[in-house]
């Protein structure tokens, strides 16, 4: 055979070898497409490119004074990859011992053999995501992150941890139930829920992708979302006031076992809630903040409506303060209803002011019935007209609805009027009824309660939250001051006398109401628990704090508002009056002008002096040549200096020094000073003049 | 322009193939280092792109300069560069550069640059064996006069390549032994010879169990034909994610540049760099590249059927069959049709110096071509029996 052909069919069979390997690559290519794939497509969607959501961190909630009231603190749950690549064999095994001991020394749940087992378990398994430990702590996750297997990493020691968020308060149950909460899968609470979009900040994306270490880089800076960390809510929480309030509360449910209470303290021009507490028994007879009740509660108020019956009544100019009224025998009756004063006996004839300050049902029920029997709705009209139909909407959640029964409504019957005049067969939140006491304090100009002042990002305020004015007068200001007199009249000579305070005035209303017993469930045995209550304002004056106390379910037999909840009030009052520097009287100025307008000085050293009165562009006579040392004579208009004869060896007249100037003289020479007492020198033990001996003791008497 | 064309001289498909190759080189290596620049560079891709051009441009100017180099004189080269490579092989062995475990770097003293030498004696090993197979033409048939004096050389140098690169060794065997077939020798000895390579291996694999500090390699060979038969996925880390790249691409692929693929492929710009290759450019790229080989190896073939000398005839067919094995055992690989080895794809994957023995091969495969040509002009078509 010719070589060239021999050659040539040897080459066409290669070549034609080659080509069927060609074919057979790209035949497993076009298999690894379209008949697996599916498979590896999806495989590729969990592997290659993922968003991670970077949490935003929540802001904080401060009360007024800076203090912290909700804050996040980062919470660690630890798990193990043990699948993976790099993890070999005889790493794993010469490690489990000693991550297992490490692992029971840190957290002491379980022994080193449990947790030994467990992690052969899951490697057998092949678990790429096994649970080590929740909720662990910044501290215990760096310890950790030096165990062995996890100090090498996430790749080659399959450590992996998550973070998240944990929402702590530092001071727990303060204000607990107005800070509220905001937790997956709960409707959230008070300033928690209501300001969550404020809080919650914006979480941040990041589009990451796997890279050949395992390790997760971020692909490119066009695709994240910086998170933005939430905003920090400045609330007007007096952070002290609420601590009184709070304990005050308590101390009180628990002498009277009531059921729950509330105290609710507000700045009267500004609307700002200072404190809020609500506390409520639990099964155990422990007390709690469990619910907003101050918010939420919408009860018979009682007694403190009275308030917006007379005020109703004088608007209308149907009555006055200095009217009389009967109220009999402390009974009377409307309809087939009797309706009884909790006085026996009742007072007979006395004013309208009398009548509120007493608290007689009589009395008012029957000023407002003789004034509105005739035309009920306008009375109903005015009390809508003072507001205290409509929602405050503040931004809590939950808040109770007012509810003033109208006299079209088919539930209005004869009875409604009178009744309706003591605060019965309407319901407010203790809340409402607070903003409307308020609105009196602040001479008719009704504001809405406000939680939060302001909110920050860091330190810059975003949003400045301004007071809201509800009505700028719910009514004339003759009846506002009218009310006024009353409520002082209570406190001065009514039935909250308990709560007159030596150094300010306090107005307000006592309030007890029956509460139907159904209310509080089986625990209560008695037909009718109690609601007592009490709201005001200080200094009566020039009022600058409303509040409210609201004692529910008060067991033993003491009901009264006066004396249930007057203490509470009584105590957070004298709190805030103690602490506000501004709900002082100011001093007067004249008290200064009568005193010295040249401050008197001591005798002392003359540079230091002359220095001291220049500074104060005191007016001074020196007549002291050389003399180092100076007696001061203080006269109305100018200072004197005189020099004080200073002989080296000889005890000096140190009277009428300041002590140091004296203690420096006589040390200097050598003497032993002693001193009783405070002051300026009055005396000295050894006398003047004599000679001076080293060491001697000299006992210097100060005044 | 035209005046750098008519300095090229050779087969234009050729030339156009290498150029082609050569681009898809730069476009793909250059999206696939990413994850090599954000572990060395910060992130500088640039660099590695600068240096890859750096080694593709030079590689082109050695494929000119070599195209004008008349083919005959790679004969006595190829003795020469044999001779040089034994000793060279041994030295790495020795001394070289460590990589992988495997003792198959050296250094070039002046320029300081890398080098495989198992790149320099694979190209040695061909060029000498086409030239003993056209010298014994006459006698091929012959024991001792054909076989033994080709066969010699093989197994020295394969034996040589075997402790550091199992897979090139084994390609560079299969590649001689087909050129063996080409050139004629005896179907008889081939035969034995197969069975002669076999037992060497296997050799080699027994003596690693017993030994294994003899081979550091052997544990890797043999657990990458376990892995190849075990078809599980903790293992076959590199298979897994080289199939998802190819599943991903689809018939059109996603784009240059776009591969996601890249970031979990260890080497994929140089062993997988085929799966990258289907990411972006799709079946259609993966198409692309298997028929520009095969058209290099047909080219071939033309010069072979033009060749007026059975050393031209045999030294192209031989080089080119070896790079377009390479370059099949390479995409294989990458298709999971073979077990994972560490053989680039000739031109296209990132490399260094090996483009450049690259280059040097396909200049070689030009200057007979040139040759080819010319002799068509002026003798006409002679083929030499002598």
């Amino acid at each position: 055979m010719d070589p060239k052909k021999d050659i040539l069919w040897r080459i066409y069979l290669v070549y034609f070898i080659v080509c069927l390997f060609g074919i057979a690559i790209l035949t497993k290519a076009v298999t690894i497409q379209f008949v697996e794939g599916d498979k590896w497509r999806s495989k590729a969607e969990n592997l290659t490119t993922r968003y991670h959501n970077i949490e935003a961190a929540r802001g904080n909630i401060y009360a007024a004074d800076g203090s912290l009231l909700a804050t996040s603190i980062p919470i660690y749950e630890v798990r193990m990859d043990l699948n993976t690549e790099a993890m070999t064999d005889a790493l794993f095994n010469e490690n489990v011992d000693s991550l297992a001991i490490c692992l029971s020394a840190i957290f002491r749940e379980k022994s080193p053999e449990k947790y030994k087992r467990e992690l052969l378990k899951a490697r057998k398994d092949g678990n790429r995501f096994h649970l080590i430990k929740r909720k662990v702590r910044f501290n215990q996750l760096k310890e950790m992150k030096n165990f062995p297997l996890f100090r090498l990493g996430r790749y080659k020691g399959g450590f992996i941890y998550l973070q998240q968020n944990k929402r702590q308060r530092p001071f727990r149950v303060l204000a607990a139930r107005t800070i509220g909460y905001d937790r997956i899968g709960i409707q959230p609470v008070g300033l928690e829920g209501a300001y969550g979009r404020e809080l919650k900040g914006v979480s941040g994306k990041r589009l990451m992708q796997k890279i050949a270490g395992g390790v997760w880089m971020p692909i490119n800076d066009a695709n994240e979302i910086d998170p933005k960390d939430g905003n920090d809510l400045y609330t007007a929480i007096d952070i002290n006031i609420q601590d009184v309030a709070e304990y005050a509360l308590l101390k009180q449910l628990q002498v009277h076992d009531a059921h729950h209470g509330c105290v609710v303290l507000m700045e009267v021009q500004t609307g700002e809630i200072k404190a809020i507490a609500n506390l409520q028994k639990d099964e155990d007879g422990d007390y709690y903040e469990y619910y907003n009740y101050a918010v939420g509660e919408s009860t018979e108020p009682g007694s403190t409506f009275k308030l917006a019956s007379l005020m109703a009544a004088i608007e209308d100019g149907l009555v006055d303060l200095d009217d009389s009224v009967d109220t009999e025998d402390g009974t009377t009756q409307y309809y087939d209803e009797i309706m009884r004063d909790s006085h026996k006996g009742g007072f007979g004839k006395i004013t309208v002011k009398r009548a509120f300050e007493v608290s007689s049902n009589v009395g008012i029920s029957k000023i407002v019935w003789q004034s509105y029997s005739d035309n009920p709705q306008k009375f109903v009209d005015r009390l809508y007209k003072m507001n205290l139909n409509k929602p405050l909407g503040i931004e809590i959640a939950g808040e109770g609805k007012p509810y003033i029964k109208n006299a079209k409504d088919t539930l209005w019957s004869g009875i409604t009027l009178p009744w309706m005049s003591i605060g019965y067969e309407v319901q407010l939140t203790p809340l409402q009824i607070l903003t409307f006491y308020n609105a009196v304090a602040n001479d008719g100009k009704m504001v809405k309660p406000k939680f939060v002042k302001e909110i920050r990002d860091k330190r810059n305020v975003i949003k400045k939250i301004d007071t809201e004015v509800i009505d700028d007068a719910i009514c004339s200001e003759e009846t506002i001051s009218k009310a006024q007199k009353m409520l002082e009249g209570v406190v001065e000579n009514g039935t909250a006398q308990n709560l007159k305070a030596a150094s300010y005035k306090v107005a307000g209303k006592t309030g007890t109401a029956q509460i139907a017993n159904a209310n509080y469930g089986y625990k209560y045995d008695k037909k009718i628990s109690y609601q007592a209550s009490f709201v005001g304002y200080f200094p009566a004056d020039n009022p600058k704090y409303s509040c409210i106390v609201v004692v529910n379910a008060p067991s033993k037999d003491v009901y009264y508002g006066n004396l249930v909840a007057g203490p509470i009030f009584k105590e957070v009052a004298d709190k805030v009056y103690a602490t506000s520097i501004e709900i002082h009287d100011e001093l007067q100025p004249q008290q200064f002008a009568s005193a010295t307008a040249i401050p008197y000085s001591k005798n002392g050293y003359k540079r230091d002096l002359q220095k001291v009165l220049a500074d104060l562009q005191m007016p001074l006579n020196d007549q002291s040549a050389e003399s180092d040392w100076v007696v001061t004579i203080t006269e109305a208009d100018k200072v004197h200096i005189k020099p004080k004869k200073i002989y080296q060896n000889t005890i000096p007249n140190v009277a009428g020094m300041a002590v140091q100037d004296a203690v420096y003289l006589l040390e200097n020479m050598g003497m032993q000073v002693k001193i009783r007492g405070k002051g300026t020198v009055k005396s000295q033990s050894v006398t003047a003049g004599s000679a001076v001996q080293k060491g001697q003791k000299i006992v210097l008497e100060l005044s | 322009m035209n005046t750098i064309y008519n300095h090229i001289k050779g087969d234009k498909a050729i030339w156009f193939v290498v150029l082609l190759l050569a681009i898809l080189s730069l476009l793909v290596v250059y999206s696939s280092i990413v994850t090599l620049a954000y572990r060395h560079h910060e992130g500088n891709t640039l660099y590695y792109l600068f240096r890859h051009s750096m080694f593709v441009i030079v590689g082109i100017g050695i494929i000119y300069a070599i195209h004008r180099v008349k083919y005959t004189y790679f004969s006595r080269i190829s003795q020469l560069a044999l001779y040089i490579s034994i000793p060279l092989l041994i030295l790495t062995l020795i001394i070289g550069a460590n990589i992988n475990e495997a003792s198959r770097w050296l250094v070039i003293p002046v320029i300081n640059q890398t080098f495989q030498t198992s790149d320099l004696a694979k190209l040695a090993l061909i060029m000498y064996i086409a030239r003993m197979l056209s010298l014994r033409q006459d006698e091929i048939k012959d024991f001792k006069r054909a076989f033994l004096p080709v066969v010699i050389p093989v197994l020295i140098v394969c034996a040589l390549i075997l402790p550091a690169n199992f897979s090139t060794a084994a390609a560079l065997f299969a590649s001689c032994i087909v050129l063996m077939f080409i050139g004629r020798i005896s179907l008889k000895h081939i035969i034995s010879l197969i069975g002669i390579g076999i037992a060497g291996i296997a050799l080699v694999l027994g003596l690693a169990t017993i030994f294994p500090n003899m081979f550091p390699r052997a544990e890797t060979w043999v657990n990458r034909i376990e892995n190849f038969q075990r078809n599980d996925s903790k293992s076959n880390y590199q298979v897994e994610q080289s199939k998802i790249a190819i599943a991903t691409g689809g018939i059109a692929g996603k784009g240059p540049g776009k591969s996601t693929q890249r970031n979990f492929l260890p080497h994929p710009y140089s062993d997988f760099i085929y799966a990258i290759v289907i990411e972006e450019y799709g079946l259609i790229g993966g198409f692309g590249v298997v028929l520009l080989y095969l058209i290099l190896l047909y080219r071939s073939i033309r010069i072979v059927i033009k060749s007026p000398k059975t050393f031209g005839a045999l030294l192209a067919i031989g080089i080119s069959f070896s790079l377009v094995f390479q370059a099949m055992i390479n995409m294989a690989v990458a298709v999971n049709l073979l077990p994972v080895t560490g053989q680039p794809l000739p031109m296209v994957s990132m490399g260094g110096t090996s483009i450049w023995f690259t280059c040097l091969a396909i200049g070689i495969i030009l200057s007979v071509s040139v040759e080819v040509e010319n002799g068509i002009k002026i003798k006409g078509n002679q083929y030499a029996t002598a």
